[in-house]
């Protein structure tokens, strides 16, 4: 179980966890055993964008350049396109996705995950992913703002 | 009328301002002004959030089906907590989900393919009327 930054900002929690690297549109990317890595959106994402109708993630087998779509998530409030941070090539894909959406609600840092992705050595420490207290900020400016528009 | 010889009430999440809530009310409208006129009755949830004493004793001394338009299930939550028995919830997003081609759009106005996501949950809610899936859930979620 990872653990977490967590703020509460009016009536909303949001959390942030403490295992893995972020962009700043809220992927995050998770070295696994094996030296690939796992991706999801983040907690603040998943709130943000609403209830998961549909989520599709590209074939495993396909190659991405670094901001290609990797992933589109319908949920109830918007169709949002997912841009991969590292260029690789998918190798899995959540095959929860396709009965139960709602993971990447109910468990955006664990069950919910999106896919697994192949990069070159090095690929992720090229591409400034931020450490999760840079996200963290990241985030808390994006909530705020968000809230100040309404 | 059905064997309870009371109507069957519906209650539709609130959802204003939102289209998965302007569907959850246009199936209700559908199965009480429409399909089921005379063997249920629409109940507001407005009035069960304000504990309203009329609308509650509907509920516990009826049976109800539910329409959400969200995972938060409002309206099932509060109809059970106001002492109901739901015979049925429906989560619009799990009916969507099979239908996908009906995506929703709109809020004061749908658009067709919402209306006809309504007139699909309508249909569905009429055969648990009609006595065809008592006691069941459209979707999977059930907090009954």
């Amino acid at each position: 179980m990872p653990e977490y930054l967590q703020t509460t900002i009016d009536k909303f929690t949001f959390k942030v966890a403490t295992d893995r690297r972020y962009s700043g549109d809220g992927i995050w990317l998770q070295e696994t055993a094996d030296g690939r890595l796992r991706v999801g959106v983040t907690d603040f994402v998943q709130q943000h964008s609403g209830d998961v109708a549909f989520a599709s993630v590209k074939a495993t087998g396909t190659t991405l350049s670094a901001g290609d779509e990797f992933a589109e998530l319908e949920t109830v409030k918007v169709n949002l396109s997912l841009p991969l941070p590292v260029a690789g090539t998918i190798v899995e894909v959540n095959p929860a996705l396709d009965t139960t959406p709602e993971v990447v609600n109910q468990a955006p840092y664990g069950d919910g995950w999106l896919a697994v992705v192949e990069v070159p050595a090095g690929a992720i420490d090229r591409v400034g992913l931020l450490d999760p207290p840079a996200y963290f900020a990241v985030m808390r400016s994006q909530v705020e703002q968000e809230l100040n528009q309404q | 009328m059905n064997s309870h010889e009371e109507p069957i009430i519906v209650v539709p999440c609130s959802g204003i301002g939102k289209t998965f809530g302007s569907v959850s009310r246009e199936a209700a409208y559908e199965v009480c002004d429409e399909l089921r006129p005379d063997t249920t009755r629409l109940l507001a949830l407005s009035k069960l959030v304000l504990g309203e004493e009329e609308a509650r004793e509907r509920v516990r001394s009826g049976r109800t089906v539910t329409i959400d338009g969200c995972k938060l299930m409002c309206a099932a939550k509060l109809v059970a907590q106001s002492g109901g028995t739901v015979v049925r919830e429906v989560a619009v997003l799990d009916v969507y989900r099979q239908h996908k081609d009906l995506k929703p759009d709109g809020i004061a106005e749908l658009n067709d393919a919402g209306k006809q996501l309504a007139r699909v949950i309508a249909g569905e809610i009429v055969k648990t009327i009609d006595g065809a899936g008592a006691s069941s859930t459209l979707g999977e979620d059930n907090h009954a």
